[in-house]
């Protein structure tokens, strides 16, 4: 690691005047510490903010709030999570491994960067990198790459297995930045960015700007969700596809539906087709592939993840299906 | 953007370099970025107290140095294991506060205040702790490398309850690989403390 | 007083000889010694893999606090056998490390930081850069084997002609991906000159012999003032049979710095510089009569290999003497690559070709409709080796398929492919057999009696995991009859009595009969003091005799080796796998529920070490099978990846609870204990039975290891 400095400010109002470029904010390091070994990452300075983020779970009627620095395992065994928001428990369940989960942050699971191993590998080219570099994976192998949404400058994912279950559940992401005293809110589906010209860049908040929580809608998929992850083993693996699933059913029909995927984009993919078909219709394995088909017939595989098309109809549709048993 | 300025009672620490940093304009910033290929920064030392086994250390530790090294290295520590050094095998694990975490991704300077508990903190004198009893009764390990990280991860894994079937128990133990295999033990080990 | 029958304060659970230093973390691995005026080292590696470096920069590197030097091949110390180019051919060592410009493959070293702390060695390595004058360089091995034609491997017996009209015949190709070791223990090293011209290693070897033989050649000087340590060994799987550029460099920065060296490998550098299973190709041609008799084979096999370093592991060698069948031709061939050099994992060759053999064997099976364990049972060659024509010392092979065959349920199998169903999941039966040469090879060993009653069996053999050292107590136990609580073990140090490497399955086999040697000759040394004392000579007495003799310790050292057995027979262990799993229709997530394996190694003398070994394989073969690849790019001639979140070896929720057991037929021929080793045919045949049970499951015949759900979908 190159030296840095670790601060430790007291206060959000102070973080955030001291954050600049090369000043980084830390929490759960899960992901910068490593980043930083590799020398992918090299701040000049970690400004250490777990003890003055918010690491309470508290909810209204309305809405759930989950605070920056609540460790992922909190929120997994979280009682209001569980009986409300159960998916997003369940997805994080997924991700990493007990004890990851114990030490990564909400914020920081939001910020994590993606797995691409040419993004890893700091001989080899990449632009998210290094600007400009050159996309090594796109024409490579490209197996865990992305089939919706990439450009010819970037073919990554995006990482997370939380950040799929707030994308389905419409969280909104809320933080503050020097000068605004309000809190700022970004929904969830801006939040994280396609690659486009700038793969440098993985999401919308502003510069400097820090993550304060985030806020879920009370929503009524308590009942009717599932997580499905396909990986190349059963655990501590990221995902080829993940699809987060959730059924609002009153009688027999399907008032809502939500259906978003990770393994597959630059952010957590939301497959909206396929939701507003499910809309109103009698749950059925028919019915179910048929959706299924809609978001896989809307992907872009590169040429080594074909795989990924038919793996993420299966997935939708066993997602969809479990979502009836859970 | 107006570069924010950096203010030394903000802190409980801070370095002389990065304050300098916030008071020089943001044009002539860049340009010291471009150039600092030629500028090697000196370490930087922080005040770190830990309780690590029960016992309090008052050290004065390199920023980068990470729990495991710190342990492993300065300590001589070395009961938990370097595996990976990335966080993808688990072999460091450790106790903070009582929960089972990732050494090598930890600063140790995140553990400023903190209860760290490895596994030469585990057993009580001569008493082996049941969790390493189990794991030399029911052979839960071949080389023993993966074991103290496996063993650290099998007392949580018991304390959080994470017990309920063999699949339970593989899924929150699939944090800590063994290229040995020995699974069949690691399962049965903790199965037996469980009990 | 009798000293056997006085309580020690150890050790208070049951359990192997060095469990309590495993789970107490107080064993020291080679990397956790600590010596005043340690420093560390961190290897600089090439970015390119093909050409010529010209030139280094160190000056950023240098301007690190705390940084002591930086070698490259321009001012390392001399490697006296590096000295010219003959005495390099000559020394063996494949790799002149920093002692050429030349570019062999990309994470070659070529320079390596020596610091006072581990973050100021990373850190100034990281801002060593090199520019270099680049060639082509070839990783690719599926674009280059095509142009590499197998040769005659083995002679040939019988003729193709002669079964050119077999009735029944199965053929296709096979290919296996790059795996990569991976023990959980990163190579490493810590070299000290400790006296003038005296050299210590603490090394992670599966050797401290071998470790100490190739360092004294290649420094020319006294096997004896080299001394090797590698007392706790995290795991090898053969990575740690041969000496890798972590030993000469952390030599070499010892020398110049006059201060120990610790030089620890990252885990991407686990990748390319301590060897790999190369990617390999097959083709397999089996045919049978109407009876389902086979008459005959044809195997033929390449391997990647690196340029500088011609490995080859003959991989169609088990299809010359796991089947009775008449004729038979193997050809096999490497092809060079601009890799590191690749070397021996878990059942070399063997464990590969098995993956061929009998996946072609099932296909057969469903070409003659017959049963695959009857077919096995027809063919298996039980009573003579088909290679060597000399009878089968013992092979239980038999009765290790039908008794693999009950433990798994065999009987629930379906014939037909694809018929059983759980909602989307296909359930199917697959098994394999697998066979491994059970060699020998000269050991020694010592028992040492002191004051105190403590007998110590020394040995400088390294325990890897396997459990050698509990067998050298346990054997000991059983040959002076004193209790195990009063049986220590001291191995993995060169200055004990000398042991080869632990690899290929030869380690309890070589060392049993040295112990046992030993504990003979310690007995006659103990008869001859007892005479002189007028005392029978039994434990009880040996206080007493000890005290009449006024001895403070007594020593017996001995040797034993294959002998006149070797030419009347022939050895090997044997195992049958099976496995039940179930594949996802619609995702092609493949889950293995059930995986049993029986081994015939003969005596087994710790069934839970044999049964830990035994199942740990499976678990290995279950990531061979499903998840293990190490990918390559040819247009940057290097690896894609180089860590463990994508290298996936199984971890825990991956595997079943695996049931083993074992036939327990002393080979009396082979050792005085008739025991054989168990970890490699743990593995050799378990690919390719969850392969088979996929087929089962699907009628998807997947022939490209790893079966990843992305081929199985595709299929």
């Amino acid at each position: 690691m190159k030296p840095f400095d670790l601060l430790r400010p007291s206060s959000i109002a102070k973080a955030i005047s001291a954050k600049q470029s090369q000043v980084q904010f830390l929490a759960g390091g899960t992901n910068l510490v490593d980043l930083m070994k590799k020398h992918i990452a090299t701040p000049d300075a970690l400004l250490d903010v777990t003890p003055i983020l918010s690491s309470q779970i508290t909810g209204s009627t309305e809405t759930l709030l989950i605070g920056a620095a609540v460790k992922n395992s909190s929120a997994a065994m979280d009682k209001l999570v569980l009986s409300s928001y159960p998916l997003i428990a369940k997805a994080i369940l997924a991700g990493a491994s007990p004890q990851i989960r114990n030490m990564a942050s909400t914020a920081g699971n939001l910020l994590q960067r993606t797995r691409c191993p040419y993004f890893y590998d700091t001989t080899l080219p990449c632009n998210k990198r290094n600007p400009g570099e050159g996309c090594g994976m796109r024409e490579g192998e490209s197996r865990m790459g992305a089939i919706i949404g990439h450009s010819e400058h970037c073919v990554a994912v995006h990482p997370s297995d939380l950040c799929i279950a707030l994308a389905a559940l419409d969280a909104e992401v809320l933080y503050t930045i020097a000068g605004e005293k309000k809190p700022m809110v970004i929904p969830f589906k801006d939040f994280h960015r396609l690659p486009g010209d700038a793969p440098e860049k993985d999401n919308n908040l502003p510069q400097n700007a820090l993550i304060t929580g985030v806020r879920i809608p009370k929503n009524p998929f308590s009942k009717n969700y599932a997580y499905v992850k396909l990986r190349d083993r059963d655990s501590y693996a990221f995902a080829l596809v993940s699809v987060a699933a959730a059924l609002h059913l009153q009688g027999d029909r399907i008032v809502e539906a939500r259906l978003a995927s990770g393994g597959v984009a630059h952010k957590p993919w939301r497959w909206y087709q396929a939701e507003n078909f499910l809309k109103g219709k009698i749950p059925s394995a028919e019915v179910f592939a048929e959706a299924a088909a809609l978001a896989a017939d809307e992907t872009n595989p590169l040429v080594g993840n074909a795989f990924k098309k038919l793996m993420l109809k299966g997935a939708i549709e066993v997602a969809l299906q479990n979502c009836l048993t859970a | 953007m107006e570069q924010p300025k950096i203010s030394r009672r903000f802190f409980v620490s801070i370095s002389a370099m990065a304050g300098a940093f916030a008071f020089i304009p943001a044009s002539v910033k860049s340009a010291y970025i471009s150039a600092k290929n030629l500028f090697i920064p000196q370490k930087r030392a922080l005040p770190l107290s830990v309780s690590i086994n029960k016992k309090l250390y008052k050290l004065q530790q390199d920023t980068r140095t990470t729990l495991l090294d710190l342990l492993r290295e300065e300590l001589q520590l070395t009961g938990s294991k370097k595996g990976c050094d990335h966080g993808q095998c688990g072999a460091c694990t450790v106790h903070v506060d009582g929960e089972r975490v990732l050494s090598c991704l930890t600063l140790a300077a995140m553990v400023q205040g903190k209860e760290v508990t490895t596994i030469e903190g585990l057993a009580n004198g001569d008493e082996l702790h049941p969790m390493q009893k189990a794991f030399v009764e029911c052979d839960g390990f071949q080389c023993g490398y993966c074991t103290p990280g496996q063993i650290m991860s099998a007392v949580a894994c018991v304390k959080e309850g994470h017990t309920g079937s063999v699949e339970e128990i593989k899924e929150f133990m699939s944090g800590n690989l063994c290229r040995c295999g020995a699974y069949n033990g690691i399962v049965k080990s903790i199965q037996q403390v469980a009990q | 007083m009798n000293f056997f029958k006085t309580k020690t304060s150890s050790p208070k659970v049951e359990g192997r000889v060095e469990g309590v230093f495993k789970v107490t973390g107080t064993g020291k691995y080679s990397a956790e010694y600590h010596l005043d005026g340690m420093t560390y080292a961190v290897i600089v590696g090439s970015t390119v893999p093909a050409g010529r470096i010209e030139s280094i920069q160190l000056d950023q590197a240098k301007q690190v606090e705390g940084v002591l030097d930086i070698l490259t091949h321009q001012n390392r110390p001399q490697i006296p056998a590096f000295a010219t180019k003959e005495k390099l051919d000559k020394s063996g060592y494949s790799l002149p490390v920093l002692h050429t410009d030349q570019i062999y493959f990309k994470g070659q070293p070529i320079a390596l930081v020596v610091a006072t702390t581990l973050e100021d060695a990373m850190y100034a390595a990281s801002l060593v850069t090199a520019t270099y004058r680049k060639t082509t360089a070839n990783v690719d091995f599926d674009g280059s084997h095509k142009g590499v034609d197998a040769e005659p491997f083995g002679k040939e017996r019988g003729t193709m002609a002669a079964w050119a009209s077999a009735p029944h015949v199965a053929e296709a190709e096979y290919t296996i991906r790059h795996e990569v070791h991976n023990p959980m223990e990163m190579h490493a090293t810590i070299a000290t000159w400790h006296a003038p011209g005296k050299l210590k290693l603490y090394d992670k070897t599966q050797g401290v012999n071998s470790v100490q033989q190739t360092v004294s050649r290649l420094w020319e000087m006294p096997k004896e003032n080299v001394e090797v340590i590698s007392e706790f060994m995290g795991g090898g799987f053969g990575s740690g049979l041969k000496v890798w550029p972590n030993v000469p460099l952390a030599i070499m920065a010892s020398s110049q710095l006059k201060r120990p060296v610790k030089l620890v490998l990252t885990r991407p550098q686990m990748f390319t510089l301590v060897g790999y299973r190369p990617q390999s190709w097959q083709k397999v041609r089996i045919g049978a009569d109407k009876s389902g008799k086979f008459t005959g084979i044809w195997h033929q096999a390449k391997h990647a290999t690196a340029i500088y370093d011609n490995f080859n592991e003959g991989i169609v060698r088990i299809s010359r003497m796991l089947y009775d069948v008449k004729n038979i031709k193997t050809e096999f061939a490497t092809v060079p690559l601009n890799l590191s050099a690749p070397t021996w994992m878990r059942g070399p060759g063997d464990c590969t070709g098995a993956f061929a053999l009998e996946s072609a064997v099932d296909e057969l099976s469903y070409v003659l409709k017959m049963d695959p364990v009857q077919l096995r049972l027809q063919n298996l060659a039980l009573r003579i080796d088909p290679d060597t024509g000399k009878p089968w010392s013992t092979n239980y092979m038999g009765e290790c398929v039908t008794k693999g065959a009950e433990m798994i349920g065999w009987g629930d199998r379906k014939a037909l492919p694809g018929t059983v169903k759980d909602g989307d999941w296909q359930i199917g039966y697959g098994m394999a057999v697998g066979m491994w040469f059970a060699g020998r090879q000269k050991a020694s060993a010592a028992i040492r009696l002191d004051k105190d009653g403590v007998i110590t069996v020394e040995t400088a053999m390294t325990d890897i995991g396997t459990g050698t050292g509990t067998a050298m107590q346990n054997i000991a136990h059983e040959y002076l009859g004193i209790p195990k609580e009063k049986i220590k073990v001291k191995l993995g140090q060169s200055t004990l009595p000398p042991a080869p490497s632990q690899g290929g399955s030869t380690g309890l086999s070589s060392l049993s009969g040295a112990v046992t040697a030993a504990c003979e000759a310690f007995k006659s040394k103990m008869d001859a003091y007892a005479s002189t004392a007028g005392e029978q000579s039994s434990p009880a007495n040996y206080s007493l005799i000890m005290q009449k003799n006024k001895l403070t310790e007594v020593l017996a050292e001995a040797s034993s080796g294959p002998g006149e057995e070797q030419k009347k027979y022939a050895f090997c262990s044997g195992a049958a796998h099976f496995c039940k799993v179930k594949v996802h229709s619609k995702t092609g997530k493949v889950k293995v529920e059930k995986m049993a394996s029986v081994v015939d190694a003969g005596h087994i003398v710790n069934q839970q070490a044999a049964a830990n070994q035994v199942s740990g394989a499976a678990v290995g073969g279950i990531g061979m099978a499903l998840s293990e690849e190490q990918l390559t790019d040819n247009r940057y001639g290097c690896l894609v990846g180089n860590d463990l979140a994508g290298y996936h070896f199984a971890v825990n929720a991956d595997a079943p609870i695996i049931d083993v057991d074992f036939i327990h037929k002393t080979d009396v021929n082979i050792n005085p204990t008739g025991s054989k080793g168990v970890g490699e045919v743990g593995i050799i045949g378990t690919a390719a039975a969850i392969a088979n049970a996929i087929y089962n499951a699907t009628g998807k015949r997947l022939r490209d290891l790893p079966i990843t759900p992305d081929k199985v979908l595709l299929s």
